[in-house]
């Protein structure tokens, strides 16, 4: 397998290797401070224009609102179930269009899927898997900004223990919000069997473009799942998306890591993890957790499961 | 080269002479045996196409948009749960004005689930902007999607269509098929060069963009009206090149001994047949009575209907199908076209019949033209709709709820 | 019949403010219809919403064409030709915008009666957020002649709705009683309904590289021209600059351009989110208020 050759040595070593060529117009019907068209943005300067980009329903979807497009790349919005779908009609289109002559074999494309993280965790889960397993020669850029966006905040597969949306608003009877732990999807990915399966933030653009540089030696199913920012979501200014996004892996919340071939390795340990407190406290969805009285049992509780995270994943990597 | 085939097998060659490039799809019955059949070709290398088994209907054709998106010629097919499965895509499909063609093979609907045919699954797809073909016999199936690339690929249309036709009766039946000849097929349907949507590295096009904008939104939609408008037109120029290249009619509104006829019955897909010939009965008792077949269902043939209905008595449609609440479908459609017609049918009344594949005998045909008879001559209210359902029917179905509740307790 | 239009951007309320009037006017014992225009909602984006409040039962759906009062919740929106909040207006209508500008400032270009007040310095103040809705809310209540308890009645049950807890609703009374003493009553003159007289005409067939929705100029959603979003400006002093490149990697929009080893901000399409501010390390990006 090619994927197992694939060199671990970084491609993209500091912030000055990452392109300065843009493939995403400014101008989209984006929040202020969205962290998911930052994290297309990113990936697309590597990726580049030969490229289609193929979206389910989500706040991506407004990228492109005829008759402007953000993107110097192709695009096709499908439906909210069935961007992996999408993906594998393009693929294998251009496959047997390259085969049987009818098109130049230069005019082939890279097919990035872009969804959120409702599509990714949920209604488009089945069209995923199946596209993993059939080992679809795709990138996946699933924005996870942890909640429905788009149709205003409502609790996904993926929301985080203890935050609030529109639909786990927190009461007297629920004070804790979202009462489930989030579908781990890497693992998902991961035992679907797909080659490549990253975690990544755009707080970390170095991090994330080397995963991408290096991940084009691999064909098949490849994963960039990228807890992005949302400030009208997340309740915070639009200007600190970096800031939460950087709080979030220096506290171990979001651990920055890849599998390559199943085999996981973190792409970088904070040497001193702060607090989950610092992460949580600047978001308004967490608010609930601190006022009128903190609640330092879910406070501990989100502290405990971190914790314990990183004292079995460090213990494994030994 | 003549052979006899189901019309499973007749779709398949329609798909393999049309040089398909693509075949997404997920099995149901009875539309397996056309999948099969492909699958079987590309394998031994008959045919170069692509087939690839998705998680589902909605994905297989979401794939399907996606491949003709990119500009391959794209075939697929599918029946009843799986066309309700996908639908959300049908009207994505129109809106991306993608060619593909895609097969229905009736069935009827669940709950309760069944297994035979009836039109409720391709009648619910009526306004997603699919043309739609109805086929009597396994030469029209294979003769129809030949028609449907050709006229789904035409500049003034670009639109998928569905061509569909009758599980069992027609999917597992054989009877005999010209196949034609794949040069002649190549000089009536030459390659999908597509100019309006595709994908490569040359030239990036966004595609499916969302339209915010409501006087566009309304333009685009009305856009693939026109262009089904505009698919009258096409249709009428292929069927002439069809039969001069092939020597079959393929006409959007078929007629069977209408000549001199004051009733009619109106129907669609394979009972047809069983109509004819009730038709001939009917004569031999000497009532003036003829049958219309609607093989074009969208774009909707108003003005050849208008031709053939002209100053008949009574007009019965048969409906294979049940809107509850409503009646039948085609009765609905066609009495709504037909209203504003001056030389339109004196009465028409409706009848709902093979319901779940269930018979239609040669006495339940003649029951709804003396009814209609009736209604013209003694100008009785009629009763709208008409279950075509025996005495016979009455009994079996007795007979099964009775050992459903424990016991043959027969009151009778 | 009063006919209310809200312009404003996500984030700052104004379907609240649409609502709040609302509440305040029914519970006045007026026939009520409040409406925001919804879907592509974007913190920054423009937003429109409305209130039609009446004695008679209400014969409108949908967007107002013809206001008799206008709100705009920030000046920039002016700019905002796609928007064109101040469209459909007559030289009866009332327009209220927010603004630490004077009301000269604004009288000619407009045309119409022009109030003016610097409402994000009270929300700064009382709030310690630039949102609106309240104080605009209270402006338009007293606008339209609602009495001061009703705006309070109101105020409460919609922030109770949206789960604010009791310091943020009575900070809001408080705004919103602000706003409502900022202006006195208008006298509105009951015009003749301007939804524009229309022609119905054909629509033709195209060919399917028209009348398909493809985009084949791609890139181009510059042409917006989302710099109007924004409210405040980032401004690079680039005598304190050390080209470490974090800005222009961070700023989601692609508006800063990196030219001759400086990141330079595109200010047509910057948005103004302010994380180039909030990340240069060297504290070189500056913030100004948009239109000082
Ligand atoms: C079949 C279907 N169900 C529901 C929706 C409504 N819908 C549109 S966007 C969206 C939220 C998508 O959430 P996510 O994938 O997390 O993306 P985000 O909005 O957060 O960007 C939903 C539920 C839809 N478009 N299609
Ligand atoms: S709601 Fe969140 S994810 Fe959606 S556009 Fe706004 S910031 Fe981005
Ligand atoms: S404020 Fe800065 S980071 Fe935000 S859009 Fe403008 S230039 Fe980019
Ligand atoms: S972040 Fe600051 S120092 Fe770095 S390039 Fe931008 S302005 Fe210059
Ligand atoms: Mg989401």
């Amino acid at each position: 397998m090619e994927a197992r050759k694939m060199k671990l040595e970084k491609k993209i070593k500091t912030i000055f290797d990452i392109p300065i060529q843009e493939y995403v117009a400014p101008g989209g019907i984006f929040c202020q401070g969205c962290g998911a068209i930052l994290a297309a943005r990113l990936i697309l300067k590597l990726l580049g224009e030969r490229t289609v980009v193929v979206n389910a329903a989500g706040c991506f979807t407004l990228a492109v609102v005829y008759p402007y497009t953000v993107f110097k790349a192709s695009w096709l919005y499908t439906a909210m179930a069935c961007a992996p779908a999408g993906a594998q009609g393009i693929r294998d289109a251009l496959d047997i269009l390259i085969e049987k002559r009818k098109i130049d074999k230069n005019e082939d494309l890279n097919i990035l899927v872009v969804t959120g993280d409702g599509a990714a965790s949920s209604i488009g889960l089945q069209s995923t898997i199946t596209a993993i397993h059939r080992n679809l020669d795709f990138w996946y850029l699933a924005y996870d900004n942890q909640a429905f966006m788009n149709t205003g905040a409502q609790k996904t597969e993926t929301t985080p223990f203890g935050a609030a949306t529109s639909t786990t608003k927190p009461t007297s009877l629920s004070p804790l919000g979202t009462e489930q732990e989030p579908l781990d999807l890497f693992s998902v990915w991961v035992s679907a069997g797909a080659p490549y399966v990253a975690t990544v933030s755009p707080s970390y653009p170095v991090d994330f473009l080397d995963k991408v540089e290096r991940a084009k030696e691999i064909k098949g199913p490849k994963l960039f799942h990228c807890l992005s920012g949302c400030p009208p979501g997340w309740n915070y200014e639009p200007a600190l998306t970096i800031k939460v996004g950087r709080l979030a892996v220096e506290s171990g919340v979001w651990a920055l890591k890849e599998a390559v071939n199943g085999t996981i390795k973190h792409t970088y340990i904070p040497k001193k993890r702060i607090p989950v407190e610092e992460y949580l406290k600047i978001q308004g969805r967490f608010e609930h957790l601190f006022k009128p009285v903190k609640n330092k049992e879910a406070i501990e509780e989100i502290q405990r499961k971190v914790d314990k995270y990183w004292e079995y994943e460090l213990h494994d990597a030994k | 080269m003549k052979k006899l085939m189901t019309g499973n097998e007749a779709a398949a060659w329609g798909a393999r002479l049309a040089e398909v490039d693509y075949i997404p799809n997920f099995p149901i019955t009875p539309q397996t045996e056309i999948i099969e059949t492909l699958s079987k070709w590309i394998r031994e290398g008959e045919m170069k196409a692509v087939f690839r088994t998705m998680d589902s209907e909605h994905s297989m054709l979401t794939a399907a948009g996606s491949a003709s998106a990119t500009g391959a010629r794209v075939f697929t097919a599918t029946s009843s749960q799986g066309l309700l499965y996908a639908f959300e895509m049908l009207y994505n499909l129109s809106g991306w004005r993608v060619p593909v063609v895609m097969v229905n093979v009736s069935r009827g609907l669940s709950a309760p689930i069944t297994l035979e045919p009836d039109h409720n699954d391709i009648l619910s797809a009526r306004d997603s902007g699919f043309l739609q073909i109805h086929c009597e016999t396994a030469q029209e199936i294979l003769d129809s999607i030949l028609v449907a690339y050709k006229i789904s690929e035409d500049k003034r249309v670009m639109l998928p269509t569905i061509v569909n036709f009758d599980g069992f009766y027609l999917s597992f039946t054989r009877e005999i098929v010209d196949v034609p000849k794949l040069e002649d097929v190549r000089k009536f349907l030459p390659e999908y060069k597509p100019t309006h949507t595709f994908f490569k590295a040359s030239k990036p096009l966004a595609q499916g963009t969302p339209v915010l904008n409501s006087s566009l939104y309304s333009y685009f939609r009305y856009q693939v009206h026109r262009a089904m408008e505009n698919a009258l037109d096409v249709y009428k120029e292929v069927k002439e090149e069809f039969n001069k290249k092939f020597g079959r009619p393929i006409d959007e509104v078929e007629t069977y001994m209408m000549d001199d006829a004051e009733y009619a019955l109106l129907m669609t897909n394979s009972f047809s047949t069983k109509g004819k010939k009730a038709v001939i009965k009917m004569r031999e008792k000497k009532i003036n009575v003829g049958l219309i077949k609607l093989r074009l269902f969208r774009p909707f043939p108003t003005k050849e209907l208008m031709k053939q209905t002209r100053g008949l008595k009574g007009l019965a449609i048969i409906d294979q199908n049940i809107s509850p609440g409503k009646g039948g479908v085609i009765y609905s459609e066609v009495s709504s076209e037909l209203y504003n017609y001056e030389e339109k049918p004196k009465v028409i009344t409706s009848f709902i019949g093979g319901l779940g594949g269930k018979n239609i005998s040669e006495t339940e045909f003649e029951f709804a033209i003396n009814y209609t008879r009736k209604v013209y001559e003694e100008r009785t209210t009629l009763r709208v709709p008409i279950l075509l359902f025996t005495e016979e029917d009455k009994k079996t179905s007795k007979t099964l709820i009775d050992i459903a509740h424990g016991g043959e307790k027969n009151e009778a | 019949m009063i006919k209310v239009r809200f312009h404003g951007r996500g984030g700052q309320g104004m379907k609240t403010s649409s609502r709040i009037l609302g509440t305040a006017a029914f519970l006045s014992g007026f026939f009520v219809q409040d409406f925001p225009i919804y879907g592509a909602e974007r913190r920054g984006a423009p937003v429109v919403a409305f209130t039609i409040i009446s004695k008679e039962p209400i014969l409108e759906r949908g967007y107002i064409f013809d206001p008799n009062i206008l709100l705009i919740s920030d000046e920039t929106l002016l700019l905002d030709k796609q928007t064109d909040p101040t469209k459909g207006m007559s030289k009866e209508s009332i327009v209220f915008i927010n603004s630490n500008k004077n009301e000269d400032y604004f009288k000619e270009k407009i045309g119409a009666k022009v109030i003016v007040e610097d409402l994000t310095k009270i929300a700064l103040e009382v709030l310690g957020r630039p949102i609106l809705s309240t104080l605009i809310a209270g402006v338009a209540a007293k606008l339209v002649g609602i009495e001061q308890k009703y705006l309070e009645e109101a105020v409460k049950e919609e922030l109770e709705q949206i789960g604010a807890n009791e310091e943020m609703i009575r900070k809001n009374i408080l705004a919103a009683t602000i706003g409502y003493n900022k202006v006195q009553e208008v006298k509105i003159e009951q015009t003749e309904s301007l939804e524009p007289e229309v022609k119905v005409v054909e629509v033709e067939y195209n060919d399917p590289e028209i009348s398909t929705p493809v985009i084949s100029f791609v890139a181009n959603s510059y042409l917006k021209k989302t710099g109007t979003w924004r409210v405040f400006k980032p401004i690079i002093k680039y005598q304190k600059c050390k080209s470490c490149r974090l800005c222009y990697v961070y700023c989601p929009e692609s508006a800063i351009k990196w030219e001759n080893n400086f990141p330079v901000i595109d200010y047509e399409n910057c948005k103004g989110c302010l994380i180039c501010v909030q990340e240069c390390p060297l504290k070189a990006i500056e913030i100004v208020r948009e239109g000082e």
